[in-house]
């Protein structure tokens, strides 16, 4: 067997820029990537995700480059932004000046003097999404550097965080980045966090992210995959609720040639409750697979999880969503649907929902309704004198429009807008609420 | 104004309209009776465009046009408005932001100016206060969650933006309370112009007391089977339909 996922080309990482106190779990993910194979169709979880042009890619090694980052300022968090280029951290591109003090917003690399802090974080959770997943085994064996949010205690932070992670392809060969996010809010702790990935031309972005909100705690948090086209984009969210939590977190695709999100959220104390809504916008021959997991292991928690799909051209989307309600977790109050709106004859949507049940006092439902425009709604937009072209694109923005309006940051809710209304050949559709 | 002859339409394999002649001039108000399944909404969804119905023959000409060879949107630029017997509901489309799309497009095809949002809520105010309906709708979704009669106080207030040459009515009545259906009826009624038609299809006489029309015609099988005065439809309600299959149609045209 060859071990071609230990690509030789990605980027080593020194040894000093490591955290000391990740070291053992880097070793055993180093030991999990051993020997391994990239994954095949013939798996059942990767039966769509055709990794042969990744495979046959060459990465140069990933440099700090110039990028103008001016359009994707988000006017609410000029002062609460950290920027990443090619997986490096880009001092001058970040501007932390807007932060309360206590807050901590830095990169991991000039944080390792938390490593204790952050020990707490190296749960089953991740490990065990670690070895199942060798994109997320890859990114803790290799990682260099990332983002760091910590809430403390009680504290409501007003401005929203932003961690933009971009990348560039080097001359004409690819790049590869593994950013790693970590994200804790202390004891009822509130913040908006948005974490957004942008680029241009062939790379490889391999990201994990892990989330701890402990008890009575509240995160709103926003993950925008907009790589470039040629790209590939494998992320991975662990994240845990403790007693009472709340966690809303939105993921919204619409880049990368192939991409796979693979979130797992563990309820891991009483009352803690979940929104977990995707929205996949793809066009040409784009694939994005989401594989997700909700693990209520705890009495009393929530779940709500909401996905949808908008897949015109030959794309393909894959849905496979797991709701796993454990035998202690009486109570649970969990509801799961997928919506696919296919907009051209080739696109396709492979959707999974699914229930795995071992309390008997629970509340649980799930869905799937894969379609295309209602014919009749096209009809009754044209009878009021809108051409056939503007009603497809009005229903379809429609089809996303709740999702973008959960957005807390009215900046990012008109850019994405815009992103969709461009996406689907819209007119002028700028007064759209 | 509009002009149908010999038209007959089918949905799938059954054939619906079977042979209709019409003819409305601008200044009038016709009334379309009959039985359930007598082809009185296959009519109106024809004119303006459904896709689902194949015209099969015949021929409509509208201000000289062939109808037949405007799309849907095109027949509703040039003044032609279908009030749906059931609107249909549109989650995520804000019913003031569909207004404004809707009166704007007409608008630009007229050469006129198009209202900013501003603007246009001035416009709006007026007309919602017409059809005794709350702004509050203006913020929902385009029929999401109306009930019935509102849906229908939406159709009458779309007409309003609007303001069509030629309305066609399919069933305004149909869950309307009395009250509602004198307010919307007096409101149709007073967006008629000398240069303006209706075309109201009910099954019940009741909303002719309040626009009065012309002309009333009785569909039966997908054919015009009796033309009159407001007298037919008053002989319709004491008399049901049943009887004009036992007695022959009298000859000539509608």
């Amino acid at each position: 067997m060859t071990a071609a996922i230990e690509n030789p080309l990605l980027p080593a990482v020194a040894a000093q820029a490591r955290p000391a106190g990740w070291e053992p779990l880097r070793v055993r993910a180093e030991a999990a990537l051993s020997g391994q194979d990239w994954p095949s169709t013939r798996q059942e979880a990767w039966k769509y995700t055709d990794l042969s042009v990744l495979k046959a890619m060459d990465f140069a090694p990933a440099i700090a480059a110039a990028v103008d980052i001016g359009p994707l300022i988000l006017p609410e968090a000029r002062g609460s932004r950290l920027v990443f280029v090619n997986g490096h951290f880009d001092a001058r591109r970040s501007n932390t000046s807007n932060l309360p003090t206590g807050l901590r917003l830095l990169n991991l690399a000039s944080a390792s003097g938390l490593a204790h802090e952050l020990g707490d974080l190296a749960g089953p959770g991740p490990q065990a999404q670690a070895d199942a997943d060798p994109f997320a085994a890859l990114n803790t064996a290799r990682f260099r550097d990332g983002a760091l949010v910590i809430v403390p205690k009680g504290m409501q932070v007003e401005p929203p965080l932003h961690l933009l992670f971009l990348s560039t392809q080097e001359g004409g060969q690819a790049t590869c980045s593994l950013p790693r996010v970590f994200v804790v809010l202390e004891r009822g702790a509130s913040a908006t966090l948005v974490e957004e990935y942008q680029g241009q031309g062939r790379y490889l972005t391999c990201a994990v992210g892990e989330v701890l909100v402990r008890e009575g705690a509240r995160l709103d948090h926003t993950r925008i995959q907009r790589e470039s086209l040629q790209a590939h984009h494998f992320s991975s969210l662990a994240a845990r609720l403790e007693r009472d939590a709340r966690y809303d977190c939105r993921t919204i695709a619409f880049g990368a040639c192939l991409s796979r999100s693979t979130p797992r959220v563990t309820m891991s104390d009483e009352g803690a409750s979940l929104v977990l809504d995707g929205l996949a916008l793809l066009g040409e021959t784009q694939v994005a697979d989401t594989h997700s997991f909700i693990d209520h292991r705890f009495p009393r928690c929530t779940s709500r999880q909401t996905h949808k799909i908008i897949a015109d051209g030959d794309a393909l989307a894959v849905f496979n969503g797991v709701i796993y309600v454990r035998r202690d977790a009486q109570g649970t109050d969990a509801q799961q649907q997928c919506r696919g709106l296919l907009l051209s004859a080739q696109a396709r949507v492979d959707a999974k929902p699914q229930l795995e049940i071992y309390a008997d006092d629970v509340k649980c439902a799930h869905g799937a309704a894969i379609g295309q425009l209602d014919p009749e709604a096209l009809f009754y937009l044209q009878s009021r004198g809108l051409r056939l072209a503007l009603a497809r694109n009005l229903l379809t923005y429609a089809f996303a429009s709740d999702l973008l309006a959960s957005i807390p940051l009215p900046s990012l809710k008109r850019q994405l807008r815009t992103t969709v209304l461009a996406r689907t050949n819209a007119e002028n559709l700028e007064a759209l609420p | 104004m509009l002009s149908i002859r010999n038209l007959s339409a089918r949905i799938g394999d059954n054939e619906v309209l079977k042979g209709i002649d019409l003819d409305i001039n601008a200044g009038e108000v016709h009334a379309l009776m009959g039985p359930n399944g007598s082809g009185k909404s296959t009519l109106g969804k024809v004119l303006a465009g459904h896709p689902a119905y194949e015209v099969t023959g015949g021929e409509v000409t509208y201000d000289g046009r062939n109808l037949f060879e405007l799309a849907p949107d095109e027949r509703a630029r040039a003044g032609i408005f279908l009030g749906f017997q059931h609107p249909i509901e549109v989650p995520g489309v804000s019913n003031a932001s569909f207004l404004r799309l809707a009166y704007n497009k007409k608008a630009e095809a007229e050469g006129r100016d198009e209202l900013d949002p501003l603007e246009f809520d001035d416009f709006i105010q007026e007309k919602i206060s017409r059809v005794k309906m709350d702004s509050s709708f203006l913020d929902r979704s385009l029929n999401e969650g109306f009930s019935g009669g509102e849906k229908k106080r939406n159709e009458i207030l779309q007409m309003c933006v609007l303001e069509p040459r030629l309305a066609i009515l399919d069933e305004l009545d149909s869950g309307l309370d009395i009250d509602a259906l004198r307010v919307l009826g007096e409101v149709v009624t007073g967006l008629m112009t000398p240069d303006r038609a209706l075309l109201v299809i009910t099954h019940f006489p009741r909303i002719l007391e309040t626009i009065r029309p012309d002309r009333v015609h009785v569909l039966s099988a997908g054919r015009i089977v009796r033309t009159g005065g407001m007298e037919l439809a008053l002989e319709l309600e004491e008399r049901g339909y049943d009887w004009l299959k036992a007695e022959p149609a009298p000859a000539g045209r509608a």
